[in-house]
């Protein structure tokens, strides 16, 4: 693996302050997730235990230790959003994508990606456009006031096939 | 030193250092408050929240941890309410439901009157530590802000919440040096010593070599460990590769001899 | 000052006014971007530069009435703002061309704006108005309002500096550069702000702490965690004006001593993130910050941290661990962050919305904002307004101002004329707060005696089909996920909580669960260790106290009244109002409906996965949900 865009990442925070967060968040921006290798690279080079830099990916929820899908669909659980269906809309995301509802990751974060690696489904908690609930976000975009039936449509967007 | 204080206790009167933690006066005296997360040499923590104690008298009234309680003059608690013991009790059905097979665990809370818990016993299939371990977070304290290692950290948040190597995988700092093992309060972590090897069985049976004492032959002391110390002392002049045991029969020895300086510390 | 008479600031002005060409202005929150603002904006550029139409086109914030959006304002020079409502990228080519020829018959008029008060400067007349169009303020969705914290959102354009002055802006700053830091703290403490980050605590004592402080090195801190599901007021007032954050924030850290200030910002928020970054760097650029400000020998500057996910991180101590690069375990307090904040160093965290009322006090003085809200709760609050209430949007109104007002007058009421049965306020730490209790006045005070707390501001608002147990349930569901794990009450507590709570949602609730619950709820409120597991009870103590009739209803009748808990309800076509066409089976995503076409269908109960599509298509009401409970089978 190339370290390089690390080390450009990590050049780029020369401030404790956020330092940490900053960095991983840039890493998974370019990886889309936070690779082992790259992990244990930074903990070398900042001269942080990596248990520490585990303990920080595992804690917050914007991390994922694991591949995501091309996409990446988040369903809104706040509780604007919950009360007007939001659960309804992940259940049908489910069906629509295929995944299996059983199939949830154990260490507590909510990421359910399809067997062709095309789409990522979780939730998220609240992107502040409660006055649209309910809300779902793809990849950048928020769709607003999303029903059940807009939902293929939505997909289709995405490269998403009927079955 | 710091200003002496005076404090109240139960109704009795002890004397204090401004600041100290009351939980630390409280055992000082005898008065037994519960615990599970305070060590003398760590920064109170206040996670275990059995150390409750209830201010009468003092910056804030009412229900707080004793441990994270700085003395001030004239402060005034009690330990032993009928809420403290209603919210303690309720506390400890918590953890043995979290922490079923911690012996440790159950003889603490029947010593506070609490024999078992209404709660469902925690799914703990296949934990490396045991179904004993109740969060305390004192080895990693240990780990990292005492030894600096920072061999295991917390893992995940929340119920979900454990302690561990990262990526669960044998650690390539651990030093096997144990204080994690010796500052457990429920004998959670388990470890084996192993010909010259020791296993720490629940950080993902991570290996460290351990040195061979040079008079008896004995595996004693992890080599990460002894490595450091020997180096530096080394310096001096010290032999160090010897386990406790024959240096005290060296030390013994030394002195009748010669009666003089020895150089085996 | 020499600032303050920049060239371009009175260019600004102009563009603000229309003065030389009409200007259009899309709202473009992340609110205003979710219905298609961005889409709206695009085609207008588009089309200026296609068609070169010699219009100004600018971004705004987002006023509040979110139910509405996209919005547009339209301003033709000399004329009051007209602000379009629901407008698409098709309005977009007539709007123009209306706009060009000077023709002001415009569609989807929702109303004017002739006159403005920003407040930091006299109110401002943007223009002749309309005839036979309302005025903002005729509206009801704004007549109640008081816009002090959201004095220039929706109306300026809040990428520009300019505008940001050429309505007042940094007016506030030279004057506190003037006053010594002990007056500014004198200052905030008249006005008897209170933090609006959910606890209330008096600003100008806060800071008097922090300023006492003997270090080296200070920090100040904005909380934009927001963390609170169904509150976005942070978010939208960092987006349409961020300067006033920022100047709230140099001005704060003039007065207690602080060189170095942070802007925490939850990960959700890029926009957020992206406009204070911009509005920071233009801020320096202009010498608001860095060293030697507007030639004082007082030097600051702000840097953004984003958050990584974690609602616990909005709670002081976390969110200084998180900073600093660590989890967001807190810690418990004394010390305060006062005192070993930051670094180990004297910190003073406000939420954003306390640090955008500061430039008003300090500008109009505290005894002026004093006039606003009630006896020791002075000023107004941000609210979003959302849930199953008619205008979702955000308002601001006087604190004291009664929940009746803001659910019913302004919000009008539930859509479908259901009847409102509750508004939860403060997030997952507040509580629900029935119908009947609707005339107490919204401060701090009033709510905590209900039991619920203010919080950063969300009222979410629940209607008869909405149940009790399921919303205490989804929220302590969202606490158990975001506990840190440090303390055994929250941790372990909440989860068993919960577990009672599926069980009772479920249909396997037995009575003494009850009890048990609120043994629970009363040890994990009184033993946690930081204020989200000291608060975390709240929505089931609230609900048990008000609702404790839905709760037998769900454990003794095993019935959800509110036909919500799933377990508890079952699908069903009504055969009379079916008319056979077949879009539920269709649509079905697990194939459990069958029948004829042009006859009537039926649900597979037994394949049926609740997920409510065929609810969702059917055009014709025939699909119901029965909740059956124990006495018909
Ligand atoms: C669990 C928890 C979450 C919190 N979330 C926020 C938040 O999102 N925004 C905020 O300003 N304050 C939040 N607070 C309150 C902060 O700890 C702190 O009191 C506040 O930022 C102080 O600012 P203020 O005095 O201006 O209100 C939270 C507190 C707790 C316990
Ligand atoms: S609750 Fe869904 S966006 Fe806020
Ligand atoms: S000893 Fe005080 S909280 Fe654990």
């Amino acid at each position: 693996m190339d370290f390089k865009v690390v080390d450009e990442i990590i050049d780029k925070y020369k401030d404790p302050s956020g330092r940490i967060l900053g960095i991983l968040e840039d890493i998974q921006d370019t990886y889309n997730y936070l690779p082992k290798e790259v992990m244990v690279y930074v903990s070398k080079k900042l001269n942080v235990p990596l248990s520490s830099l585990y303990s920080v990916a595992t804690f917050y929820s914007f991390f994922n230790l694991e591949p995501v899908g091309e996409h990446l669909i988040s369903v809104c659980m706040g509780t604007a959003c919950h009360v007007k269906g939001a659960p309804e809309l992940l259940e049908s995301l489910k069906h629509l994508l295929g995944i299996d509802v059983n199939e949830v990751t154990d260490d507590g974060k909510f990421v359910l990606t399809t067997t062709d690696r095309k789409f990522s489904l979780s939730s998220a908690r609240c992107f502040g456009c409660c006055s649209m609930a309910p809300v779902i976000r793809i990849d950048d975009r928020i769709y607003g006031y999303v029903k059940i039936k807009d939902l293929p449509a939505i997909l289709k967007e995405y490269g998403w096939k009927e079955k | 030193m710091g200003r002496r204080v005076k404090v109240t206790i139960d109704g009795k009167v002890f004397s204090a250092e401004e600041g100290e933690s009351l939980l630390a006066v409280a055992l000082r005296n005898g008065i037994d408050i519960p615990h599970l997360c305070y060590e003398e040499c760590l920064e109170p923590y206040g996670s275990c929240r059995l150390c409750i104690v209830e201010v009468v008298e003092g910056f804030k009234k009412g229900i707080t941890t004793s441990c994270t309680l700085g003395c001030v003059d004239g402060l005034k608690v009690l330990t032993n309410t009928p809420e403290i013991e209603k919210h303690r009790k309720v506390l400890f059905e918590l953890y043995l439901a979290q922490a079923p097979n911690s012996e440790k665990l159950k003889k603490l809370a029947e010593k506070f009157g609490v024999y078992s818990t209404r709660f469902k016993e925690k799914n703990l299939k296949n934990d490396p530590l045991n179904g004993k371990c109740v969060m305390c977070g004192l080895c990693v304290r240990v780990c990292n802000d005492v030894l600096g290692v920072g061999a295991i950290n917390f893992i995940g948040r929340g119920y979900r919440a454990t302690v561990n190597v990262p990526y669960f995988e044998e650690s390539d700092v651990c030093k096997g040096c144990k204080a994690c093992v010796e500052v457990c309060p429920v004998d959670a972590i388990d470890y084996s010593d192993v010909g010259d090897k020791r296993v720490m069985i629940s950080w993902s049976n991570t290996k460290v070599d351990l040195i061979k004492c040079s008079v008896c032959g004995r595996y004693f002391s992890p080599l990460p460990v002894f490595g450091s110390v020997s180096k530096k002392l080394s310096e001096y002049g010290v032999v160090c590769d010897v386990c406790p045991d024959c240096r005290k029969r060296l030390i013994a020895k030394n002195m009748t001899s010669s009666g003089g300086y020895n150089s085996y510390a | 000052m020499r600032v303050f008479t920049d060239s371009r600031i009175e260019k600004a002005e102009r563009e603000l006014l229309a003065a030389d060409k009409p200007r259009i202005s899309v709202g473009l929150a992340t609110c205003g971007i979710s219905v298609g603002g961005d889409r709206v904006f695009e085609e207008f550029k588009r089309l200026i530069e296609e068609k070169g139409y010699d219009v100004s086109l600018k971004k705004t914030g987002c006023i509040g009435f979110c139910k509405e959006e996209p919005l547009v304002n339209v301003k033709l020079p000399g004329k009051a703002i007209l602000v379009l409502h629901r407008v698409t990228p098709e309005d977009v080519p007539e709007i123009l061309q209306k706009v060009e020829s000077g023709d002001d018959s415009f569609n989807k008029v929702l109303f004017q704006i002739d006159v403005w008060d920003h407040k930091t400067v006299p109110p401002i007349s943007y223009g002749q108005p309309y005839e036979g169009i309302k005025r903002w303020q005729e509206i009801d969705f704004f007549k109640y309002q008081e816009k002090l914290v959201l004095r220039n959102a929706g109306i300026i354009d809040p990428e520009s500096i300019e505008e940001y002055l050429a309505v007042g802006g940094y007016r506030a700053l030279a004057k506190a550069l003037n006053m010594s830091p002990e007056e500014v703290i004198e200052e905030v403490k008249i006005s008897g702000l209170r933090g609006r980050g959910g606890a209330g605590f008096p600003t100008g004592l806060k800071w008097e702490f922090t300023r006492k402080e003997k270090s080296d090195k200070k920090y100040v801190i904005c909380n934009a965690d927001e963390g609170d599901p169904g509150a976005y007021m942070n978010r939208n007032e960092m987006e349409s004006d961020p300067h006033s954050l920022i100047e709230g924030m140099i001005i704060g850290a003039y007065a207690v001593g602080a060189d170095e200030g942070i802007i925490y910002v939850r990960a959700e928020y890029p926009l957020a993130v992206e406009r204070l970054q911009r509005a920071v760097e233009e801020a320096r650029e202009w010498g608001f910050l860095g060293k030697n400000i507007l030639g004082s020998d007082f030097s600051f500057d702000i840097k953004i941290v984003k958050g990584a996910g974690a609602f616990v991180c909005g709670e002081e101590t976390a969110l200084i661990a998180s900073i600093e690069g660590r989890i967001g375990r807190p810690r418990p307090r004394p010390p305060f962050p006062a005192q070993r904040g930051l670094w180990g160093k004297p910190t003073n965290i406000n939420n954003v919305e306390t640090w955008m009322n500061i430039p008003l006090i300090i500008l109009k003085g505290g005894e002026w904002f004093k006039q606003f809200g009630s006896e020791s709760n002075s000023g107004t609050k941000v609210f979003s307004l959302v849930g199953k209430v008619n205008n979702v949007g955000l308002v601001e109104v006087e604190l004291g101002t009664p929940l009746s007002r803001i659910v019913f007058d302004i919000g009008k009421g539930a859509p479908g004329g259901k009847k409102i049965k509750a508004v939860q306020t403060g997030g997952p730490s507040g509580g629900c707060i029935p119908e009947w209790l609707f005339d107490t006045p919204v401060d701090y005070v009033n709510l905590a005696k209900l039991g619920s707390i203010m919080g950063s501001g969300g009222i979410v608002v629940m209607d008869e089909d909405t149940c009790m147990v399921d919303t205490a349930r989804y929220f302590l569901d969202f606490t158990v996920d975001e506990s840190c794990g440090k303390c055994v009450p929250c941790r372990e507590g909440l989860k068993r909580m919960l577990d009672i709570l599926d069980d009772i949602t479920k249909g396997r609730g037995k009575k003494e669960d009850i009890s048990l619950l609120k043994e629970l709820a009363s040890t994990v409120k009184v033993t946690s260790l930081c204020g989200l597991g000291q608060t975390a009870p709240n929505p089931v103590i609230t609900t048990l106290k008000y609702f404790e009739d839905e709760y037998i209803e769900h454990v003794v009748r095993k019935r959800c009244p509110a036909k919500v808990c799933v377990e508890l309800i079952e699908y069903e076509i009504d055969e009379e109002a079916c008319t056979g066409c077949g879009m539920c089976a269709r649509r079905c995503p697990v194939s459990a409906i069958t029948g004829e076409i042009g006859k009537s269908f039926s649900i597979d109960k037994d394949k049926c996965i609740k997920c409510g599509t065929c609810l969702d298509v059917c055009k014709f009401n025939a699909v119901k949900k029965v909740s059956r409970g124990l006495e018909d089978g």
